[in-house]
């Protein structure tokens, strides 16, 4: 983990404000890690907490009134933020590619499935058009759509929304990218089709040694694919740890309370620990820390200022309490 | 236990196409569809998107016309309600969506909102009356009577849908229909959510027809649940009994896929997946193309008809309550 060719995304005090007429949000604290060869880490938070946002960024793809204020994105130790639009372009869908959250939006209404399957292809491969087009049904059948070739000619509407969300998936792997961002790419989707898609997202990463960031509220998902997790809340990166650890000694309130309040298939709680309140309204965050309204073991110090990221043998936290 | 609401041998089909261009289409979307509600009992229909879970409830709050079959809440038949009946059906039974970012009215305030099935109704019509009311149902769901005058757009998720759940409650009803209450809400604020659902429901004496594709949320919530594929149920049975011994190959395969939110166990498992085989569409199993016990002398056979009791009801020619236990059994 420590030889720096095997990271191949390196993230550093990423920093991502909004513009409106009130003037400057900070939605995005400072974020930093580093994304190791063949390893998944998985983002976790609630709406609001900046996950999307950071995924958007690592791409440039903010929508407009979004602004990266500080912060370095690096790519096989090469600078996103510092290439021309040409040399993004051809790192966008190539080596990095993005699975979007939302599969009714996402996909073009008015061309083909086919045709936009094969544009990808088309647009960073020297292939002929047949040979994009045996890709996109190979890819297809590999998602779990059926009569792969014959849907290439159909248009988005004619697809179910997990169908159209797998095709997201198919097109974002189509060119055996380096890097994976998955936004909430499972969401939309039923358990068994979900099952399918993470099974075939780590078959990638094991046979390729494809990286992912995955980014999900589901924590049972992150069970599955995850080797290291971080839990964002409220723009804050506020724990990060490999997964066996998080989850079997969380240190941080809110991390113990998520992972209290869920429901269990093992056991029938009679009534489940959850955590008071509600997720902070992006930019609202005062001084302090971004959980202390919601923590139950909330300090004066707490609300006051800020804690540090403190890390020990690999597990970073930021909470007053842990010493 | 009284049964509440009994729906037996439901048949619901949509016309597709026909009127202008191509042939005219029907699609059975619910088929022999036999399930009881008793009162006080919370039943979970548990399935994939578009298996008809929301297609049922929507028949049971009388939203929709059926075709054949009987739906019946308090012994009276929903297809054949006068108006004046249906009004009273309202009263009865009532219903909470699963997005609460769409589901109310955005120019509202929260006191119209709630008082609005009571305007309709002519209940609480004195002022100081209907004051009272209205700070015990915001109470009730665990909301501030402060937020009374304030508009949907200044809530949270979690806090709609204590609303919406607030107004389903307005009417006092003895049945509540969950359409997958808690899917659109973020992960900390659900397990509040479902235990307001799971408390008001034993202070009210509520039943409950909870919709979820989620069979750890029904776990916490019902008392029993059924699964459904296709417009019909595949397996009914209690709780704890259902999930400790699941006998239809679905309800396995479903089971098999649910993550688990622990590591070490779930990077173990490995989840039921099948290629579909367009071949074995034509039997009388809905799930005979995916199942990986399919067998074609055995499956051609008629499938069971559903129980009418509250045991265990497994459409499964091959399975039933077969011997050894599945490796999938919670």
């Amino acid at each position: 983990m420590n030889a720096c060719q095997d990271i191949v995304l390196s993230v550093e005090d990423l920093r991502v404000s909004f513009c409106n007429e009130e003037g400057k949000t900070e939605v995005l604290h400072g974020l930093s890690y580093q994304l190791p060869k063949g390893k998944v880490l998985a983002v976790v938070g609630e709406s609001g907490c900046g996950k999307t946002v950071h995924a958007l960024s690592l791409l440039k793809l903010l929508p407009p009134g979004g602004e990266i204020t500080s912060g370095n994105v690096s790519y096989k130790g090469e600078n996103i933020f510092a290439l021309s639009a040409e040399e993004l372009r051809k790192l966008r869908g190539s080596r990095i590619s993005m699975i979007f959250q939302d599969p009714m939006t996402s996909l073009n209404p008015i061309r083909t499935i086919g045709s936009q399957l094969t544009e990808t292809i088309l647009a960073h491969k020297a292939c002929s058009k047949l040979q994009a087009t045996a890709r996109a049904v190979r890819l297809l059948k590999k998602v779990g759509i059926e009569n792969a070739r014959k849907r290439l000619n159909e248009y988005p509407f004619q697809f179910s929304g997990g169908q159209r969300q797998r095709i997201m998936i198919a097109m974002a792997l189509c060119l055996n990218p380096d890097v994976l961002i998955a936004d909430e790419p499972t969401t939309a989707l039923d358990v068994t089709i979900q099952a399918q898609i993470l099974k075939l997202i780590k078959d990638l990463q094991r046979q390729s040694g494809m990286s992912a960031v995955f980014i999900t509220h589901n924590l049972a998902i992150v069970a599955d694919v995850a080797d290291e997790v971080l839990v964002l809340y409220g723009g804050y990166c506020v724990e990060q740890a490999p997964v066996q650890t998080l989850f079997a000694r969380p240190l941080h309130p809110y991390t113990q309370g998520l992972l209290h309040s869920l429901v269990s298939l093992k056991r029938k709680e009679e009534h489940l620990p959850a955590i008071e309140g509600y997720p902070p309204v992006p930019g609202s965050c005062l001084s302090g820390c971004p959980f202390a309204p919601r923590c139950p073991q909330a300090t004066p110090k707490c609300r006051e200022a800020l804690p540090a990221l403190q890390e020990k043998h690999g597990h970073k936290v930021r909470c007053w309490l842990v010493k | 236990m009284k049964i509440l609401a009994e729906i037996n041998h439901l048949f619901k089909t949509y016309d597709r196409g026909g009127w202008l261009f191509g042939k005219k289409e029907t699609k059975t979307v619910l088929q022999d569809v036999t399930l009881h509600l008793g009162e006080r009992e919370i039943v979970g229909l548990v399935g994939e998107s578009g298996c008809g879970k929301t297609t049922l409830a929507k028949v049971l709050l009388g939203l929709e016309p059926y075709q054949r079959g009987s739906v019946k809440v308090n012994g009276a038949e929903l297809n054949r309600l006068s108006k004046a009946d249906f009004k009273r059906l309202r009263r009865q039974v009532q219903v909470v969506f699963q997005d609460p970012y769409s589901s109310l009215e955005p120019r509202m305030t929260v006191r119209q909102i709630l008082a609005e099935p009571w305007d309709i109704h002519g209940l609480h019509k004195d002022k100081a009356e209907r004051e009272q009311a209205l700070t015990a149902l915001v109470r009730a769901v665990g909301l501030d009577p402060l937020h009374l005058n304030r508009y949907p757009h200044e809530f949270s998720g979690g806090q709609r849908q204590r609303i919406a759940i607030a107004r389903a409650l307005a009417l006092e009803p003895q049945l509540l229909v969950a359409d997958e209450p808690v899917s659109a809400l973020d992960v900390s604020v659900q397990a509040q959510i479902l235990n307001l659902l799971k408390d008001i429901s034993r202070q009210r004496a509520l039943s409950m027809l909870f919709i979820s594709h989620d069979f750890a949320v029904a776990r916490f919530l019902c008392d029993r649940i059924a699964v459904m594929y296709k417009g019909r149920i595949l397996e009914a049975a209690p709780t704890e009994e259902l999930l400790s011994n699941p006998q239809h190959p679905y309800t396995e395969a479903l089971l098999s896929a649910v993550p688990v939110p622990d590591p070490k166990v779930q990077k173990q498992r490995e989840p039921v997946t099948h290629k579909a085989d367009a071949k074995r569409r034509q039997g009388p199993c809905p799930y005979a193309a995916r199942c990986r016990y399919y067998r074609q002398e055995d499956c051609a056979a008629p499938q069971p008809a559903p129980l009418q009791d509250n045991g265990h009801f497994c459409a499964c020619v091959r399975m039933p309550f077969k011997k050894e236990k599945s490796r999938y059994a919670v």
